[in-house]
């Protein structure tokens, strides 16, 4: 069997949370323009409030995907609301916004600890089936995350391209005193897209934490690459987003079945994808802009 | 010279806090003058850390300390300063995003090769062998000579830092930190001077690394988390970015309060010191990141004093 299909399969099974992920985080980033670095534990608390509902009340792992979803969302919206939007009442500049939500990342990546304990956590799911997909063995677990993550994406993507709010999210991320005179309420759409944000983190969280561990660094581990799909596939809007994060998962897989070493294959990426960024900035700086 | 009063952890305490204050110093350059967050500390000070270390454990070297010693760390800054290179050649025309996710990628990498390579570093497994470059007599005795010198060292640190404050130099940091375009109009060299920037922070981030190394004398990976860029940054904002003293007063209110008066002198149960202190720790530098910018951005020590100075001029 040929590495291409391995690879596809193998990418979007286990990493398509990741596309999840990048859709929460580029709707936060396409409004506020702001790097949310503390976007990485909303990721970590869907997995924990996922494995909450699972361990605590027995439920499967698809039940507790709506708990985990709502209450990682809600968190986001107590966080704008508590944190961010006193911040840009203030005036606060966008550095010191990045640097408040690295700050609220370490605040709530320790604080969790205080209330779901030190030790690395498990959900309590049955052990999945192995199911046969262009002559790769997928795990029955994976390959239904897979489809309700394309679900879920697809549901967002539809959401935000061609519903009314959907509509009024753009605008607002567009202009917002043009939006705010066209009626818009800007308070109400911002709590909207934080709540939107921190839901698809936090099923992304529940998926990644079902299939291996729930820890307090999942989501600052998974950060770095949501942050590149992110702004390597914002060029070319949500779509690019989600065929980024798509391309990310297949050359994740591609080359840690090359290297034999997941390892090397983050670092390749990482590489690769700073290498995209400076490469864009540079042109940009050639028409003047400068821009990661 | 007995030294049974002195505890070991205060050593250790003061050895940290004296390191992070010299990071915190070089942070100070970056994120209060040139206004370049650089979320990856840690990979610079990490970088000369195992750079030292692999050279003085892997290499069979034909003289013996302080040689030996002198040898590795001028290694350690070199590297970290190479590195510092490419990173602030990368970041140099980037905006904040930008500088964020180039400061945060070298940082993954450094883990990465660290936890890949173990041959060199020995990986997750860590890596011994390291030892200080002289013996006076007791490991304390060396631990406390070796806090003297790193003080000597962050004392230069503080010293050069001060003087780029009243140099040229210091004033083109500013500019490029307050509008850069303008700075680069007026005809000055501000993409060079970022770079340089870079290349003497990082190099001196990585000799305080080699410095950690010798005292801690086992290298793991662990060391390489977020901690330190975490500890260094929250020290600089709580005293003030903008001053040369706020990395000093910032870190020891923080570093200082939790690794040698909470380490060395609260009465608290001891299973507390290995999980609960330090998750209880790191939440409080990041509350404590989050309300000082948002109640006093500034920090303790407030705004540079030519700005103070020029706010009353001009009845500001």
């Amino acid at each position: 069997m040929d590495l291409v299909t391995q690879a596809v399969v193998i990418g979007l099974s286990e990493n398509a949370p990741l596309i999840l992920a990048a859709i929460g985080f580029y709707l936060l980033y396409r409004l506020t323009g702001l790097i949310n670095v503390a976007f990485a534990e909303t990721v970590t608390l869907g997995a924990y409030f996922g494995m909450w509902a699972n361990t605590t009340f027995g439920l499967d792992f698809y039940a507790v995907l709506l708990p985990a979803g709502i209450l990682a969302g809600l968190v986001s919206v107590a966080t704008y609301l508590a944190v961010f939007r006193p911040a840009k009442q203030r005036n606060v500049g966008m550095l010191e916004m990045i640097i408040i939500s690295f700050g609220l990342s370490i605040l709530l990546r320790h604080g969790l600890q205080f209330v779901f304990g030190y030790p690395v956590r498990f959900f309590d799911v049955p052990t999945p089936d192995t199911v046969m997909v262009l002559g790769v063995g997928v795990t029955s677990f994976r390959l239904l995350a897979l489809v309700s993550v394309v679900v879920l994406s697809l549901l967002l993507y539809l959401f935000i391209q061609r519903s009314r709010l959907g509509l009024q999210i753009r605008a607002l991320a567009s202009d917002q005193n043009l939006a705010q005179a066209s009626g818009i309420r800007p308070l109400a759409v911002t709590v909207l897209i934080w709540f939107l944000a921190g839901l698809a983190g936090g099923l992304a969280g529940a998926f990644f934490g079902v299939g291996s561990s729930v820890a307090p660094l999942l989501g600052w581990r998974l950060f770095l690459p949501i942050l590149l799909v992110v702004l390597v596939g914002r060029a070319w809007g949500l779509g690019g987003v989600i065929a980024v994060g798509a391309a990310t998962g297949i050359l994740l897989a591609g080359a840690t079945l090359q290297f034999g070493q997941v390892l090397y294959a983050q670092l390749l990426l990482i590489l690769l994808f700073l290498a995209i960024l400076k490469l864009r900035a540079r042109r940009l700086a050639g028409t003047g802009g400068i821009a990661a | 010279m007995s030294l049974d009063w002195l505890d070991a952890f205060l050593i250790f305490g003061l050895f940290e806090v004296a390191m992070i204050i010299g990071l915190a110093l070089l942070l100070h350059l970056q994120l209060g003058l040139a206004r370049m967050a650089n979320f990856g500390v840690v990979g610079f000070w990490g970088l000369g850390m195992y750079a030292f270390g692999v050279s003085y454990v892997r290499v069979d070297w034909p003289f013996g300390e302080p040689w030996q010693f002198l040898a590795c760390a001028l290694i350690a800054i070199v590297v970290s300063g190479l590195a510092g290179l490419i990173v602030g050649w990368y970041v140099s025309d980037l905006d904040t995003d930008g500088v964020l996710v180039g400061t945060l990628g070298f940082a993954t990498a450094v883990a990465i090769l660290a936890t890949t390579e173990q041959d060199l570093t020995g990986g997750a497994l860590g890596m011994g062998g390291l030892g200080f470059p002289y013996n006076i007599g007791t490991v304390k005795e060396n631990e406390l000579l070796w806090l003297a010198i790193t003080a000597l060292v962050v004392g230069a640190i503080l010293f050069y830092v001060w003087r780029v404050h009243r140099s040229p130099y210091g004033r083109l940091l500013i500019a490029v930190g307050a509008n850069e375009p303008l700075a680069r109009s007026l005809g000055k060299r501000t993409r060079r001077a970022k770079i340089g920037l870079f290349v003497i922070a990082s190099a001196a981030m990585g000799l305080l690394g080699a410095m950690f190394g010798v005292m801690v004398r086992f290298l793991d990976i662990t060391h390489l988390g977020v901690d330190i860029t975490l500890a260094a940054m929250v020290g600089l904002v709580l005293g003030g970015s903008a001053r040369v003293w706020g990395a000093v007063i910032g870190v020891v209110l923080t570093v200082g309060l939790f690794d040698i008066i909470v380490q060395s002198y609260l009465p608290l149960p001891r299973e507390w010191y290995t999980q609960a202190i330090p998750v209880l720790r790191e939440a409080i530098f990041g509350l404590t990141l989050i309300v000082v910018l948002l109640f006093r951005p500034l920090g303790l020590l407030g705004d540079m004093r030519r700005d103070r100075l020029m706010g009353k001029l001009h009845d500001r």
